[in-house]
């Protein structure tokens, strides 16, 4: 008696199943369709719409799905919960600090394999780039998204300040006196403030050539122990610590919340991804004129090379020949020049080419935009090292906000600058022992 | 035993639906959180390495984890608390027979119908510190200027507040329910026998509203622990220096955001036990109070 009735229960629960799998509509087979998963949202959005519309339209066999999944991490989750379940989309987009995760996942094809040799001149694609994204010179994720971090300033609020629209700061001592000068004569109440503090901590060791994790910043072999900690990082910490007490710094946030203190002209100087330059630019016109230079650097240290950020579009395994091969068209789509032009135009991200810059400037887009020339400028004019082709961690997303709490901490007072660093130090070596400890 | 049901399979085909759906997304995913606490998971959970119970030795000996777990009862205990007594008192107010008690019911329910995401942006715009509304009046009555982003103390109060404030809707409907169905008879006799507003509203009316009050209390509790992700996310995401990082969002940040599957599971077994506990306590200690007509 008892069985049966299990049974008949059994029996329901899959019935109720076979409903919701006819709920599922069927696709159709004519098309291959291209599952894209992204995180650009704002102004990023239409201007990737744009380009997957343009795509399709060429391509009547082929139809590339772009869907917004949300912020960079939510991005990444739901791929590894899609590998998981067995259906992962065919493209994700994947941030610089999840790089070591999927090149470690097994889920993935590397763009270099996709590609038969000779298929794509990826020598065109601009070497600081193509650097951060290859492993022993093969690359691993397609280019897409890359940006660098520069100083956006309001030439006339310096105006208003008595300063010289025309000398923004070159060094953190100017930086330190240019802001004091700010905030004494009134103009604003705080000097400058920063996006995404950890990368830009992570960015100023690459501009004054300094390692951030050992094994050559993870690119050798898989890091053990971060370098964060060392002279360079605690003195860095203890500057930006000193500014904030003086006022000259505002902490502002930790992905692009400080944008809104600059447009409102509360503070004068922003150090941002050169990302926010089209949004940056659109919104301050007509209000103040808006200035971009370099990053700011310390006197004495040895000359490295700004760093890339952003993201990359990674191929997932798991598909078919056809549709592997309507991916690798789309791949080709969007390095081909007139689409990263676009997109550079539309966002500011860098043109992923070098054909795509040489087409700008023969344009004469970058005379016209000078503030979309200013990254270009630093990204190319630094020296390749070591140390600033870019940092490889295991679990880059849980250092990079190890060190996001350290800073914080230094500016609210509640620990000194080394100590907060040696602790954060300690956590993330922790985080490596862990990672490397799975991948042995 | 006579059966109310004379079929002998009915009553099984009825629950089987239910059954089917707390197996499949509470009982199944439990067991797996039981059973993954045990390794260390690599993110794509390719490869899991048997670690015994490190992970909860490492969770105990995590100041960081502790530190969350004090952040999560102070913010909780807030929200109950609190919270529950403004609404009360809100919800008296809101039952007086004003003109317009409608309006004032109405805008008093509001906040509970924003989502999280937007509850959460509007308290971070107010308190925005170079831009924010409120921390431009506290500057113009202080002449201080707060910065919430790099004082912990402040975010977490900030945090706090934004949740209280979403949930006093909730309450507020609960209450003026319950307020409206005590009898007008007992507070009418009451106010013959010569009891003040006062003791009326101690000694008839709170101990009426005594189911509600406990009902709301386990529900703001459950709130404070898992439903306040969304508001944390989007306002402070756990910071400046952990100040907001309550047990659900360390949670999530171990779980989904750094991959630590493992040690996430850990993490949900632990905070399962003690919310568990919690509500045992609840139960034995507020419920016994509980005065039902």
């Amino acid at each position: 008696m008892k069985g049966r009735s299990y049974l008949v229960s059994m029996l329901a629960g899959l019935l109720a199943g076979i409903f919701f799998v006819a709920m599922t509509p069927t696709v159709s087979q004519a098309v291959t369709k291209i599952s894209f998963w992204h995180a650009m949202s704002g102004r990023r959005l239409p201007a990737v719409e744009r380009i997957v519309n343009g795509f399709n339209a060429a391509h009547p066999d082929i139809k590339v799905e772009a869907q917004f999944m949300g912020k960079y991490k939510e991005v990444i989750a739901k791929t590894i919960a899609a590998v998981k379940a067995g259906k992962p989309p065919h493209i994700a987009q994947v941030y610089e600090v999840g790089f070591q995760t999927m090149y470690d996942s097994g889920a993935i094809i590397p763009v270099y394999k996709l590609f038969k040799p000779g298929e794509v001149d990826f020598g065109d694609v601009v070497w600081p780039i193509r650097d951060y994204y290859s492993v022993k010179g093969k690359l691993y994720s397609m280019p897409f998204n890359s940006s660098t971090a520069m100083l956006y300033y309001n030439k006339d609020l310096f105006r208003k300040a008595g300063l010289d629209p025309n000398r923004p700061p070159t060094t953190y001592k100017d930086l330190e006196r240019i802001g004091k000068k700010l905030v004494e004569s009134g103009v604003v109440p705080y000097g400058f403030s920063t996006g995404w503090p950890s990368w830009i901590f992570e960015q100023a060791h690459a501009y004054h050539n300094q390692y951030y994790a050992n094994h050559q910043n993870g690119r050798k072999g898989r890091s053990t122990k971060v370098y964060f900690n060392k002279p360079f990082g605690v003195k860095y910490a203890k500057t930006m610590t000193r500014f904030s007490n003086e006022k000259v710094y505002i902490f502002g946030g930790r992905e692009y919340s400080a944008n809104k203190s600059f447009l409102a002209q509360q503070i004068a100087m922003l150090i941002q991804s050169t990302s926010s330059v089209g949004s940056i630019e659109k919104a301050a016109k007509g209000k103040f004129e808006l200035g971009t230079t370099f990053l700011p650097r310390f006197e004495g240290y040895p000359r490295g090379n700004s760093v890339i950020g952003g993201a990359t579009l990674w191929v997932l395994k798991g598909h078919s020949k056809k549709e592997n091969a309507a991916v690798k068209e789309f791949l080709k789509w969007i390095i081909k020049p007139e689409v990263t032009m676009q997109w550079h135009k539309d966002t500011g991200y860098f043109p992923v080419t070098n054909s795509a810059v040489k087409r700008l400037l023969d344009e004469g887009w970058f005379s016209k935009h000078p503030n979309h020339l200013t990254a270009f400028l630093q990204i190319l004019s630094g020296v390749k090292t070591p140390m600033s082709q870019g940092v490889r961690l295991g679990n880059f997303v849980e250092i990079r906000n190890i060190v996001q709490t350290a800073l914080e901490k230094c500016f609210a007072g509640t620990a000194p600058p080394k100590a907060a660093l040696d602790e954060a130090a300690k956590k993330a070596n922790r985080v490596l022992k862990e990672y490397t400890e799975l991948y042995k | 035993m006579g059966s109310r049901f004379p079929n002998k399979i009915l009553p099984y085909v009825i629950v089987a639906p239910s059954v089917v759906i707390v197996v499949i997304f509470l009982i199944v995913p439990s067991i797996e959180s039981v059973y993954l606490s045990l390794f260390s998971v690599s993110p794509f959970g390719n490869k899991l390495i048997f670690k015994g119970f490190a992970n909860f030795i490492t969770l105990f000996r995590d100041m960081e984890y502790l530190n969350s777990l004090s952040r999560s009862l102070v913010f909780t205990s807030f929200i109950v608390f609190v919270g529950l007594a403004v609404s009360l008192g809100l919800a008296v107010l809101a039952n007086l027979k004003l003109r317009g008690a409608g309006i004032y019911r109405t805008a008093l329910i509001w906040p509970y119908a924003l989502s999280p995401a937007v509850a959460g942006t509007i308290w971070a715009l107010l308190c925005d510190p170079a831009t924010g509304v409120a921390v431009y009046l506290v500057k113009l009555i202080t002449g201080h200027t707060y910065n919430w982003m790099t004082s912990g103390n402040l975010a977490l109060a900030i945090v706090t507040l934004a949740a209280t404030w979403r949930m006093l809707g909730y309450n507020v409907i609960f209450f003026l329910a319950g307020l409206q169905s005590i009898p007008r008879e007992l507070l009418e006799a009451a106010a013959i026998d010569g009891a003040s507003p006062f003791r009326r509203f101690w000694k008839v009316t709170f101990p009426l509203l005594s189911p509600i009050t406990f009902f709301l209390f386990v529900m703001n509790s459950l709130y404070g622990f898992f439903e306040v992700f969304g508001l944390i996310d989007v306002m402070t995401q756990g910071g400046p220096g952990k100040a907001t990082n309550i047990l659900v969002y360390k949670l999530y940040e171990d779980g989904f955001v750094n991959f630590r599957t493992g040690f996430a599971s850990a993490q949900s077994i632990v905070l399962f036990v003690f919310v568990a506990i919690l509500t045992i306590i609840q139960f034995r200690f507020a419920g016994r109070r509980v005065f039902y007509r």
